[in-house]
């Protein structure tokens, strides 16, 4: 080895950066950002998705459109619940965990429950 | 002049964007891993060659070096360049407002210009030639680090924008 140890402090100063950057960053991925107690939302369906990197639903309730975040698509669909499971306009109960932030209708959700359908995409965090 | 969320909403509603919602549930996953493979090699490659720019490895010459690190890098960016548009296209109005965003495409644009002006230095022009001077040495080490620098951060930012 020649002279490294400017480019090794360099090196681990970056890392020591990136580490330092990642701490409080975890709203949306995972269940940080969200309230720890459960909330039950009760709304018509608007739209229903299997895209992306979760499946998503739009509930409304009254006035408000609530954002619904589900588990990854594969995650849902083995749950039972796919985009023609439930008919647009019927009538379900979500029960998640709401963004903390105040204002925001958004909830990272559990369980699904049409009718007699319950579709649990996270069986085992409840 | 389009703004950032006009070409968002544009490149959620285009074909490719209808393509990443309508082609399954595994499909997102996939081109995510895409996204991975194709950073993996870039940083990979880029990481090894700015540490030689910056000093490190004297005895390597820097022609064989870079023989074997540039071409990994131009496809590691080719398949991580079009596995993000993808990914974006499949949700990209989400990411409207997203700050990680205003920071990633910036750092990936500076990067682009130091690759540009690397190539055009006369050390790097012709370094299968000759050994480059002690201030040649000093430009290359100042192109390392930038690219260094543009690089890490559109990565870290990029990592972030998943989770604001």
């Amino acid at each position: 080895m020649e002279h490294p140890n400017p480019v090794v402090f360099t090196v681990a100063s970056a890392i020591a950066l990136i580490v330092a950057l990642s701490v409080p960053a975890f709203a949306h991925h995972g269940w940080g950002g969200n309230a720890s107690e459960e909330t039950e939302v009760t709304g018509t369906v608007e739209t229903v998705s299997l895209a992306g990197p979760h499946a998503t639903m739009k509930v409304r309730v009254g006035e408000q459109v609530w954002d619904i975040t589900l588990a990854p698509p594969a995650r849902t669909q083995r749950a039972g619940l796919r985009t023609d499971s439930i008919p647009i306009g019927a009538t379900v109960t979500v029960v998640g965990h709401k963004n903390e932030t105040a204002g925001r209708f958004e909830m990272k959700s559990e369980r699904v429950t049409w009718d007699a359908e319950v579709f649990d995409v996270y069986p085992n965090r409840h | 002049m389009v703004g950032v969320p006009e070409f968002l909403a544009w490149i959620e509603a285009s074909a490719l964007g209808v393509l990443m919602r309508e082609s399954g549930v595994w499909t997102y996953g996939i081109v995510n891993l895409g996204h991975i493979l194709g950073i993996s090699s870039l940083f990979g490659s880029l990481l090894i060659l700015d540490l030689h720019l910056l000093g490190l490895w004297r005895r390597v010459p820097l022609a064989a070096l870079s023989r074997a690190t540039v071409p990994v890098a131009q496809v590691g960016f080719a398949l991580a360049a079009l596995s993000g548009i993808s990914m974006l296209s499949a949700n990209a109005t989400e990411y409207i407002g997203n700050p990680f965003l205003a920071i990633k495409f910036p750092a990936i644009g500076l990067g682009l210009v130091n690759v540009w002006v690397l190539s055009r230095l006369p050390a790097w022009r012709t370094r299968d030639q000759r050994e480059p001077s002690a201030s040649e040495r000093l430009h290359l080490a100042i192109s390392g680090g930038v690219s260094l620098a543009c690089w890490l951060t559109a990565i870290v930012a990029g990592r972030m924008i998943g989770y604001w």
